[in-house]
């Protein structure tokens, strides 16, 4: 059953620089099933942040349509849980009081909302930085506390706006692995931006790569799950995969 | 550490004057206003004179702070209130204060109305500008970030932008204090017959001025008290828990 549905999508805007309209995104369809995960590829420029944000609602678009389980998408919403780059956190909330905050807004008790707070914390490993402020957490904490805030607010579509490139190496891959575990036990829709391409075909079902504000191709990834880098590094399959969209997205 | 600097100026000064022998009239000792506090404390002036000017001073910011945070709020979210505003806000912040001081005698009379008339004046003005800075930093990412939580405008409000600001509205209520000090000193030098700048005022004309000297000690040694006691410990709660400034 597909949830979230892009038809003819379309962004133009004035670049005060330029003195006239630029063309973001030209035209781009796409449809997601519930439970899918979609990572969406292309070099800077090709539109993917452009899109997310309309998708989240934050810029509104200039033509097409987004349908969320076939209701226009208009302003941002708890429908729409987005992880962003920066992470985003509250800094004058305690880890628990960011995680639970979406809950909170919905009217659910405090005692209710702090179960669930505490769920999501010990699925993503923080249940030991419940009580502590985000300035005191290293960034992959930080976005590990990102990621389970948009969570436990069980939006339709989780968004992921390049999450973890501003992590570090090891802690990347490690947040990955985290990523597919946490995607298999909860199995959210989620579409993910990143111009990092083993990363794209590493946590997706399927890679979206765009070009130039259109899409240019789609590719399945049917590698077995659970996923870990130790295994698919090796992988023929990750391997062939990773390098036919490396090629699209540097012909792009 | 914090009180050495001040124990070394009373150092100096109790060296100075009797090496010097400078005319009491000019400069008093040490010992001089040591003995005219334990004068007015005995007599209770001086707590009248402190009990006096903190509340004009208490009154006056509360009433500015509660008055200046929901507009700068409002500048900040609207950029066609804060572009309407600003050019008021510049015109009006080299004025706050004790340039107001002959006008609201005129309308308070002389005495407690226009005297917390003025500090309100002095921190209203900066307090509302560090507001709209405040809410004008806090990054669109956060705001966004609430927003696709499901954060609405109330919540966006009580949430995200008064805490976002709070760093900016704490430096604003430090500066506007200051100012609001000042002017409280000058305006109780004019306009009342009680308070701290009015017991400066009225020993001049006695030449007392041991009194005078006891007056201003008095007056800064209360500001240190309130940006220690008060402003520093509420800094130290919130914003700096939260990493929003570095400890200096």
């Amino acid at each position: 059953m597909k949830t979230l549905s892009l038809k003819n999508l379309q962004k133009t805007y004035f670049d005060p620089y330029a003195g006239s309209q630029v063309t973001a995104v030209h035209d781009v369809s796409l449809d997601v099933e519930q439970g899918e995960f979609v990572s969406v590829v292309g070099p800077s420029g090709c539109g993917k942040t452009t899109i997310l944000n309309m998708i989240a609602g934050f810029i509104p678009y200039s033509g097409g349509e987004i349908l969320l389980d076939g209701i226009a998408v208009n302003g941002p919403g708890p429908d729409r849980g987005v992880v962003f780059q920066s992470f985003a956190l509250f800094p004058w909330k305690t880890v628990l009081d960011n995680v639970s905050f979406g809950p909170k807004i919905r009217g659910v008790p405090k005692a209710e909302r702090d179960r669930i707070a505490r769920e999501y914390l010990e699925l993503a490993g923080l249940s030991h930085a419940a009580d502590r402020y985000p300035n005191e957490l290293s960034g992959g904490m930080q976005q590990r506390v990102g990621v389970v805030r948009a969570l436990a607010n069980n939006p339709a579509v989780l968004l992921m706006d390049e999450p973890f490139a501003s992590v570090d190496a090891q802690t990347r891959m490690t947040l990955q692995e985290e990523l597919t575990r946490i995607w298999q036990q909860r199995k959210p829709t989620v579409i993910f931006i990143t111009h990092d391409v083993p990363e794209a075909v590493f946590l997706a079902n399927r890679v979206v790569v765009l070009s130039k504000g259109r899409v240019l191709d789609q590719i399945k990834v049917d590698l077995p799950r659970p996923r870990v880098w130790d295994d698919l590094m090796q992988d023929e399959t990750f391997k062939r995969l990773s390098s036919q969209v490396l090629q699209m997205v540097r012909s792009a | 550490m914090f009180v050495a600097p001040l124990l070394a100026l009373v150092a100096v000064w109790a060296v100075v004057v009797p090496l010097f022998d400078v005319n009491p009239r000019i400069f008093p000792s040490v010992a001089s206003v040591a003995n005219a506090a334990l004068d007015t404390i005995r007599d209770g002036s001086l707590f009248r004179h402190i009990g006096a000017s903190l509340l004009r001073v208490g009154l006056g910011t509360v009433i500015g702070v509660v008055t200046a945070v929901p507009l700068g709020i409002a500048m900040g979210v609207s950029p066609a209130i804060s572009s309407f505003l600003t050019p008021l806000f510049r015109f009006f912040s080299v004025l706050a204060g004790i340039a107001w001081i002959p006008i609201a005698t005129l309308w308070f009379g002389y005495g407690f109305g226009a005297i917390v008339f003025v500090i309100f004046n002095a921190v209203f003005f900066v307090v509302a500008y560090n507001t709209l800075l405040g809410v004008s930093t806090i990054p669109m990412t956060i705001r966004n970030a609430a927003a696709s939580l499901g954060a609405g405008r109330w919540v966006m409000l009580t949430e995200v932008l008064l805490p976002g600001a709070l760093p900016n509205i704490v430096t604003g209520v430090r500066t506007g204090l200051g100012f609001a000090w000042r002017g409280l000193i000058a305006a109780e030098m004019i306009a009342t017959n009680v308070g701290l700048g009015y017991m400066l005022f009225v020993a001049r004309d006695f030449y007392r001025t041991e009194v005078i000297v006891l007056g201003m000690i008095v007056i800064g040694l209360l500001w240190l008290l309130i940006d220690r006691l008060l402003l520093v410990p509420l800094e130290r709660a919130t914003i700096e828990r939260w990493g929003l400034v570095r400890r200096t």
